[in-house]
């Protein structure tokens, strides 16, 4: 008669016993300078990660920032337009300014050119005036939240230089605008 | 002084030994029709169909009453010892610089064989000619010399006979050259100046380019349109120099614009030390030439300055500004007076004021209207009157801008429309105070047009250009060009 399970049994048992008893492990293992250098080496690692995480955080708000620039001045530059004959700031335009003055108080290296247009409508000569004085009232503007009118410069080029060609309203009230050029202070600008 | 009507146009007709048969006017006048349309009364008189009614408080109309045109006969000049070959070139050029002038009746195209003899008086008084035309072109060495004969047919007599020297026709003073003939022609027959040795200047942008803006200048009969600024930048609102040898003008050469000097005979050009710091547009030289007025943009305002041009250099002098835009000075005749454009009575209604040049009370010209807006710029004071030309429209978004006199000394209510068709700016009086050029917009184009305030007529200077800013020239006889 086999019993399966005492023979399985018998036999894990007969090879216990005839296994020779391992000898003692050698008290070699890592030195004290490996250990140390395992140390440093885990530390070097951690410090790259780090250095890398930190990388990518700086990075990533230099491109944040950079992007914030870029948003900057195109908000510093985006155009102001008027309404025929008139060198008024118009409401609808304020917000625009307002966002300019803002980013001009933070950046006190910035200066602009206020580059003031008028429509091919009216004599080209006074039309130099009124580009002008478009100019000046953006400049009044944005100097009224406190920031020195120093920074600011003026041209008009009148009705010479349009930003649309027709003679029809749809040109005519894209030509009536002051532009505005970044003209020192622009790589610094955040 | 040479704003009225022609001197003596009254005198002789009614101190004509016999006075016109119409009978036989109307021959002269169907014999010439069928040579040369264009020549007649009936010509002159055709007026563009107005096509919107005149600016409240102006009337449409002519500046000077224009009340008789005596018929010039001009017989074919007759070319001798080498001249044979231009002859023809310059009868043509005496025969249209006489019809422009708008003061004749111009009669041509007479058979040649006239011209070889003698003045029959009888003849010409039977055709029904005041004056007759008589020239001769010899060639000599170096060009032409050009005889002209002018014969007071009424009275039987040689009126005055000058000799003219005529360079080459390659040459670029021989136009000119025989333009100084034609104008002797007109001041012998009227006592006036001639404005056939003249030229135009204006603003427009150089083929093909769409940014930059050079000035141009172009011969009073339209003939040798060039380019004079080489700047590669803009310039606008040029202004001949008394003497014709310089224009200055605008120029955002430095960045902006600021007053520039053209020599005309080198075309070098230089930026004119105003001792002003800021923005300046809209120069006009003093009749005197020894001063220049100019407008200088300050914050939102633009104010009015004179430069003594002789001495203390650069200490300009202001005569006008407040809170508001005055600009485009031009000076009367003595230079004791300037007109200017100035929207003081509101921003977007610029009118026309006269002042004393040193600075004083303005005084309105253009046709205000209380409450009422309406757009007056572009003066400009004639060389020889009270009169000022400008240009304006009526209030309104659909208005256009017309060309406009008004008379300094006359006050209110003395102002006429001298344009019905299109839009029409930049006007600038001709030497003898009676002819205005300016810009105008048609339905077919845009061009460079010439009207006789005298009879209304409108000719067309340059056709097909956008020019803007025209500045016509003082009398440029005896003046040599370039070469």
């Amino acid at each position: 008669m086999f019993n399966p399970r005492l023979f399985a049994v018998a036999v894990v048992f007969l090879a216990a016993c005839g296994a020779e008893p391992a000898p003692p492990p050698a008290p070699t293992g890592p030195t004290p300078e490996e250990l140390e250098q395992r140390r440093q080496d885990s530390i070097a690692q951690l410090r790259a990660q780090e250095e890398a995480e930190r990388r990518a955080e700086q990075e990533r708000m230099e491109r944040e920032a950079a992007r914030r620039a870029e948003d900057n001045r195109q908000t510093l530059v985006e155009v102001v337009y008027f309404d025929y004959d008139e060198a008024a700031i118009r409401s609808d335009m304020e917000a625009k300014l307002r966002a300019k003055a803002e980013i001009l108080r933070e950046n006190r290296n910035v200066q602009l050119r206020m580059e003031g247009h008028a429509d091919e409508r009216g004599t080209s000569e006074y039309n130099i005036a009124l580009g002008n004085a478009r100019a000046q009232a953006v400049i009044e503007f944005i100097s009224g939240f406190g920031l020195d009118a120093d920074r600011f410069e003026s041209v008009s080029y009148g009705e010479e230089q349009p930003a649309a060609q027709g003679s029809n309203e749809s040109a005519w009230s894209r030509n009536r605008r002051v532009e505005f050029v970044v003209t020192a202070g622009g790589a610094d600008l955040r | 002084m040479n704003a009225k009507r022609p001197v003596n146009a009254d005198d002789r007709r009614t101190s004509r030994p016999r006075r016109f048969g119409v009978r036989r006017t109307a021959w002269l006048a169907s014999a010439v029709a069928a040579a040369s349309p264009s020549a007649w009364p009936a010509a002159l008189a055709a007026q563009e169909r107005p096509d919107e009614a005149a600016i409240p408080g102006v009337s449409l109309g002519t500046v000077y009453e224009t009340t008789y045109v005596p018929p010039i006969a001009i017989l074919p000049i007759e070319g001798r010892f080498g001249g044979e070959s231009e002859a023809r070139g310059v009868h043509d050029i005496v025969v249209r610089d006489l019809r422009y002038s708008d003061r004749f009746q111009v009669v041509d195209s007479l058979p040649a064989a006239l011209a070889g003899q003698g003045v029959d008086y009888g003849l010409w008084d039977g055709l029904g000619a005041d004056w007759l035309v008589k020239g001769t072109l010899d060639g000599t060495a170096d060009g032409f010399v050009l005889e002209i004969e002018v014969h007071d047919v009424v009275f039987a007599s040689l009126r005055a006979r000058r000799r003219f020297s005529i360079p080459a026709p390659g040459d670029p003073r021989f136009r000119m050259a025989v333009h100084a003939a034609s104008d002797a022609v007109v001041e012998w027959v009227t006592g006036e100046p001639g404005i056939a040795a003249s030229r135009i200047a204006f603003a427009m942008r150089p083929w093909g380019d769409s940014t930059s803006k050079e000035l141009y200048v172009v011969d009073s009969d339209g003939e040798d349109l060039r380019r004079v600024t080489w700047d590669e930048s803009l310039a606008v609102s040029p202004a001949w120099s008394p003497d014709g040898g310089r224009i200055a003008y605008v120029s955002w050469k430095g960045g902006f614009p600021a007053i520039h000097e053209l020599d005309v005979s080198t075309e070098e050009s230089k930026a004119l030390a105003t001792g002003a710091d800021g923005q300046q547009i809209t120069p006009a030289y003093h009749p005197d030439g020894g001063e220049i007025a100019f407008a200088r943009l300050t914050g939102r305002r633009s104010e009015l300055f004179t430069l003594d041009l002789r001495g203390a250099c650069c200490q300009p002098s202001k005569i006008g500004g407040g809170a508001h835009i005055d600009l485009q000075p031009t000076y009367s005749p003595g230079g004791r007076r300037v007109a200017f454009t100035s929207n003081r009575l509101g921003t977007a209604t610029p009118q026309i004021y006269v002042m004393p040049s040193g600075g004083g009370e303005a005084v309105l010209l253009s046709p205000y209207q209380y409450g009422k807006g309406g757009h007056f710029t572009d003066p400009d004071w004639s060389p020889a009157s009270t009169k000022v030309a400008f240009s304006g429209r009526a209030e309104g978004r659909r208005t256009r801008f017309h060309i406009l006199v008004a008379d300094a000394e006359a006050g209110e209510g003395r102002l006429v429309q001298l344009t019905t068709e299109g839009n029409n700016e930049d006007p600038s009086w001709a030497p003898d105070s009676r002819h205005i050029v300016f810009t105008g917009e048609r339905s077919y184009g845009h061009g460079v047009f010439v009207v006789d305030a005298g009879t209304g007529r409108i000719r067309t200077l340059v056709a097909g250009v956008r020019a803007e800013d025209t500045d016509w020239s003082p009398p440029l006889t005896g003046r040599s060009d370039p070469p």
